[in-house]
């Protein structure tokens, strides 16, 4: 760990105030900790946000409004979550362990870090960490790695569970600067690795998430988040599907679906979505309509299974919705 | 004693210091003014150390010392020939070569952990590398040294007039013959290694997790180059050894030698991803196993070699045969031979059942196919192979009930209700199968000391240098302790973990608790028998002048002539603080015999229809391990060893780079061992059936003290071997795909 300034904030502006590239925010730090400990983030400053109001768990016209400094097991537990926007609860009940959801914050989970190997481990080549120093997963250990969206310069998955539901979703994040705020889609939130794998989003620098917000829809509360890996628990997702179904009768009204595990973000499938709408809910259809879903995907040495995976993710999840009407 | 502990539910007795947090492991103890240390490993796979930049990290605030190599202030001595084979075979940080990634090749001390830790990551290397040897398919191979027993490894045994294994084999009606992997494995304790090295002069103490307290410090002071007596090594309470903490490694040598030269104590504990280079593995491996069966089943040869690594540094030479392919299965044409593969890899070390887990593996998964192969029902058909003596020895075994395991087990488990065609029985989105193994394990006995001494106030001290690895050794000395002297288990004080004590039995090869229990029997007679002797010389006892042999001991109390009186009275009496006696033994058994637990695990699965991952959903394991000693304990032991051995089939690899000799997984986020949501209730049943053979050094019972004739063998591994095997056999019958490449991920069956 390098030294660094270590400041309390009270208010979002005080917070965003000075803030600059070489600042990190602190909520519950279980990456931003685990990352300075291993020397991969080296900020000059930490800024706490832990006492800013960023609170909140709330149900309106619009929908569901998330505050950033939400912890994932309130939101996991909430009811309302629970009830109308069943995959969000279950990706996060799915994610990290009790411990960690305990600490770790909704703004945090969206900006979590890959879990690549060499991306934590500082002696070794990679471009998301040290731009134009190489990237060794392509060469090395890459059975976790993405199949969609990746490019010559970075292969990594993005981790988060939870971005994967909320993509499905249609979610906006709420952001707050210096220079004032603004809300994104989350689908346009993050970045492709391209030639800047270091760059994985458009938050400017010092630019703070103060919370999410999830349109209400016929389908959210008929959605499911599945998550396949070796163990049980305490793992990331091989590939992980977040669904959601609109069924009227036994046709498919519409769909929503997002994958996690497979892309260097997380990744909505409109294609397969469009695929099902219209059609019977059946084996068949599904079958069918995750055809292409790994179209365009560029396999790696350990992790050629994938494409198959995710088919088969996908047919599981719509399976369950299926059988749960 | 009509209440004796022993065979019951006993709880630790160091239970509750370990649940508040006051039993100090390596880590906790304190020493006034000690430093702390941080290594830096190597970053290439096999060099040499051209330059070591350690400027940055000397002026880093409270560094006391940048140790980096080649470094001679810390005067570390090559390994003795008597210990070549046991330790690595290097002496670290005193040379420039780089023997494997992830090598110390420097150490800070500092006043805190963090100015070590983070001067540490200042210190830079550059090398001249070389590719490092790393693949077991290319390069060349040698015949394995001997078994751990002494044995020959390689061994060919052929019926009257077969000419060879290969012609056994091509006489046979069936044929199955099988080619399995198994990846680089980590024992992964809990507790990461720490030492606290603390000098006198030139007597030193070390704190640290050892599993043979006496050994580990003989190692020690020959690398230190002081004397064995000079040297005490404190090991009480250790948060898992499985292998890894049977040796001195680099990490003790050079923290004890940094305390000498800096003249303060210095404690260096490893962070979890120096573990996994600096402190050993399960050596990568490949089998091959071929079995010739009659039509019905019967075998006619057996035949198993393998490749596993063996790293230039030194390591485990891994015999997978031994106690699996050459112990289990009757048959006239038998042939068994290991072969070494030299790698630039980090040492490796014995890991829970190191030869019997993967070599049981790939027998009992070969066993599944011939089954399959002759339509014969698993359990049947390792009936109908039954040995009733050692097929490599031809010895008859002191004891053995593995027919009555199968049996039970089978009972238990429900194993009649079993579909023999895979892919039967779905439910929803899962396939259901079930699968079954046999368990053996070598029963191997230490030498060892026991002393017992009987104190004044009614309590007695059992004292041996064993080490409790978190396996149930304090509690084993207090249980074995109470029975042998009649007495109550909480007026009996254990000592272990101390190599003042006298020389302990090893906690290795699942033996201290058989290697050490006779002696307690031993040691607490000979006790009994000083305090006679005491109590008829004495001229303040009252049966002073009495003849010893009339004196009765019973419950903790002398009785002749109408007398009675506890020995805490006695000794109180004559102005004693207590008697002591020791009890030492060879180790062995009765030769002429083979010795060796015995189990079958029985497993169902159920793997997912469209992803195919597999979740464990039931287990029976039913083993004979002769006496049962804490029956808590045991049960704890088997289930941990099943726990491994559904690791080792569906979870534990870290992957290996070709080209760089690094190996991949560093965190437990990523070695991958199972977390309680993979583990179903799991049901253990021991048929406790005493070993005639194995009643102790002293012959018979003596009639005084206790239970005696305890009869027990080993039970720390067994559970692991095997276990894995049944788990792939259920896959296999709920899917129809046989994966013999472990850990078997759902990639391998999509
Ligand atoms: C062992 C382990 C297993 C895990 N498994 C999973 C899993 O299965 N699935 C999963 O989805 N996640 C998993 N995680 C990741 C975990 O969910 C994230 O670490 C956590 O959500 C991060 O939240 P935090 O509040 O602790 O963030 P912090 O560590 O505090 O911050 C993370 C990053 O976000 C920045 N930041 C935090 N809050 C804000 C904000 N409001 N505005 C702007 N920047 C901010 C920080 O500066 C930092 O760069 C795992 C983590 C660990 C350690
Ligand atoms: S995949 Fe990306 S994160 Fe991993 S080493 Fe390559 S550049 Fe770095």
């Amino acid at each position: 760990m390098r030294p660094y300034t270590f400041t309390q904030s009270r208010s979002v502006s005080e917070a965003v105030a000075d803030a600059g590239a070489d600042t990190a925010f602190l909520a519950g730090g279980t990456t931003l900790v685990d990352l300075m400990k291993l020397d991969v983030m080296t900020p000059a400053r930490v800024v706490d946000i832990n006492r800013l109001p960023l609170h909140g768990i709330t149900l309106d016209r619009d929908g569901l409004h998330i505050g950033a400094l939400e912890r994932m097991s309130d939101v996991a537990t909430h009811r309302t979550v629970r009830q109308h926007y069943p995959m969000i609860a279950q990706a996060l009940e799915l994610s990290a362990s009790a411990q960690l959801c305990n600490m770790a914050s909704i703004g945090g989970n969206l900006l979590q870090r890959t879990r690549c190997g060499y991306f934590r481990d500082v002696t070794t080549a990679c471009n998301k960490r040290e731009p134009g120093s190489g990237c060794s997963a392509l060469t090395g250990v890459n059975r976790s790695h993405a199949i969609l969206g990746t490019s010559d310069a970075c292969v990594a998955t993005h981790p988060s569970d939870l971005a994967v539901a909320l993509v499905a979703l249609s979610a906006v994040v709420h952001l707050a600067s210096a220079r004032g705020t603004r809300t994104v889609p989350l689908d346009e939130f993050y970045a492709l690795p391209g030639t800047t794998p270091h760059v994985e989003n458009v938050l400017r620098p010092g630019e703070l998430i103060t919370g999410v917000s999830v349109p209400r829809s016929p389908w959210a509360g008929h959605s499911v988040y599945v998550k396949v890996r070796d163990r049980q628990s305490y793992e990331f997702a091989l590939a992980s599907a977040a669904v959601a179904l609109e069924l009227r009768g036994s046709t498919v009204a519409q769909a929503r679906i997002a994958v996690g595990g497979v892309g260097t973000r997380p990744w909505r499938l409109t294609e397969v979505e469009r695929a099902l709408t219209g059609r019977p809910a059946t084996p068949d259809t599904f079958e069918s309509a995750v055809g292409g879903a790994a179209d365009g995907a560029r396999p790696l040495a350990h992790n050629a299974f994938k494409p198959a995976l995710l088919r088969r993710t996908l047919v599981r999840a719509l399976t369950v919705l299926q059988e749960r009407r | 004693m009509t209440n004796s502990p022993v065979g019951r539910e006993i709880d630790r007795v160091d239970g509750r210091l370990k649940v508040t947090g006051a039993a100090q492991y390596s880590a906790d103890y304190p020493a006034p003014g000690t430093a702390y240390a941080h290594v830096v490993t190597s970053t290439i796979g096999r060099g040499t150390i051209t330059r070591i930049d350690a400027g940055a990290a000397l002026a880093s605030p409270g560094v006391l010392r940048v140790y980096a190599a080649p470094d001679p202030r810390l005067k570390l001595y090559p390994v003795a020939p008597q210990f070549r084979g046991l330790v690595e075979n290097y002496a670290p940080l005193q040379d420039t070569a780089v023997r494997f990634h992830g090598q110390v090749i420097a150490m800070v001390v500092a006043e805190s952990v963090e100015q070590a830790r983070d001067a540490a990551a200042l210190v830079t290397a550059t090398y001249d590398a070389q590719p490092p040897r790393t693949s077991l398919a290319d390069e060349p191979r040698v015949p394995a040294g001997p078994t751990v027993s002494g044995s020959p490894s390689n061994l060919t045994i052929l019926a009257p007039g077969v000419e060879s294994i290969d012609a056994a084999l091509a006489a046979s009606d069936v044929v199955v013959e099988a080619e399995f992997h198994q990846p680089v494995q980590h024992h992964v304790a809990m507790e990461p290694h720490a030492t606290l090295a603390v000098w006198d002069g030139d007597r030193v103490t070390v704190h640290a997790g050892a599993q043979i307290p006496p050994a580990y410090a003989l190692l020690l002071s020959q690398r230190l180059g002081v004397l064995p007596q000079d040297i005490r090594l404190i090991s009480k309470y250790v948060g898992g050894g499985f292998g890894a903490r049977v040796v001195v490694w680099s990490d003790a040598l050079v923290a004890a030698a940094a305390a000498r030269e800096l003249g303060r104590p210095v404690k260096l504990v490893l962070t979890r991803e120096q573990m996994f280079t600096l402190v050993g593995h399960r050596p990568h491996l490949t089998q091959i196993v071929r079995l010739g069966a009659s039509r019905d089943g019967v075998l006619n040869a057996v035949s198993h070699e393998s490749d596993a690594e063996m790293p230039v540094v030194g390591g485990f030479n891994v015999t997978p045969a031994h106690a699996t392919s050459d112990t289990l299965y009757r048959t006239p044409n038998l042939r068994v031979g290991p072969r070494q593969v030299i790698l630039d890899l980090p040492g490796s070390r014995a890991m829970r059942a190191p030869n019997e887990a993967p070599g049981a593996f790939a027998l009992e998964t070969a066993m599944d196919e011939l089954a399959v192969a002759t339509g014969v029902d698993p359990v049947e058909l390792r009936l109908r192979n039954y040995a009733t003596v050692s097929p490599a020895t031809g010895l008859p075994w002191s004891s053995k009930h593995l027919d009555e395991c199968y049996r039970v087990g089978a009972r238990r488990f429900g194993w009649s209700r079993r579909h023999a065609t895979p892919r039967a029985r779905v439910d929803g989105q899962w396939l259901f199968g079930v699968g079954m193994a046999t368990a053996v394990y070598p029963a191997t006995r230490h030498p060892a000391s026991v002393r017992v001494r009987l104190l004044d106030d009614d309590t007695a001290v059992v004292s041996t240098a064993t080490a409790d690895l978190g396996t149930g050794g304090w509690t084993m000395v207090a249980i074995a302790g109470a029975d042998a002297l009649g007495i109550p288990l909480k007026r009996v004080t254990p000592e272990i973990g101390d190599s003042a004590l006298p020389q302990g039995a090893p906690a290795v090869g699942s033996s201290a608790t058989h290697s050490t229990v006779p002696l307690i029997v031993g040691a607490a007679r000979e006790a009994i028998a000083a305090l006679k002797q005491l109590a008829v010389t004495d001229p303040r006892s009252p049966w002073h002048g009495a003849n010893a042999e009339d004196l009765r001991y019973e419950e903790g109390r002398l009785r002749a002539h109408g007398r009675s009186m506890s020995f805490g009275r006695l000794l109180t009496a004559l102005g004693s603080r207590g008697v002591d006696a020791t009890a030492s033994g060879p180790g062995g058994a009765p030769a002429g015999y083979a010795y060796h637990s015995f189990g079958a695990h029985f497993c169902e699965v159920r793997v997912n229809r469209f992803t195919c991952e597999t979740r464990v959903t039931r287990f029976t394991t039913v083993a004979d391990v002769g006496r049962v000693i804490n029956a808590r304990a045991a049960r704890s032991q088997l289930v941990g060893g099943v726990i491994f051995g559904i690791g080792y089939a569906l979870l534990e690899e870290n992957p290996l780079e070709l080209d760089t000799g690094r190996l991949a997984g560093s965190t437990l986020a990523d070695y991958l061992v199972p977390v309680n949501a993979d583990i179903p209730d799991i049901d253990v049943h021991l048929l406790d059936r005493p070993d005639p053979l194995l009643i102790g050094p002293l012959g018979d019972d003596g009639g005084e003290v206790g239970t005696r004739s305890l009869g027990a063998r080993g039970l720390g591994e067994i559970g692991n071997v095997g276990s894995a095997a049944a788990v792939g056999n259920a896959i296999f019958n709920a899917t129809g795909i046989r994966v013999r490449d472990v850990p078997i991920t759902l990639d391998k069956l999509l």
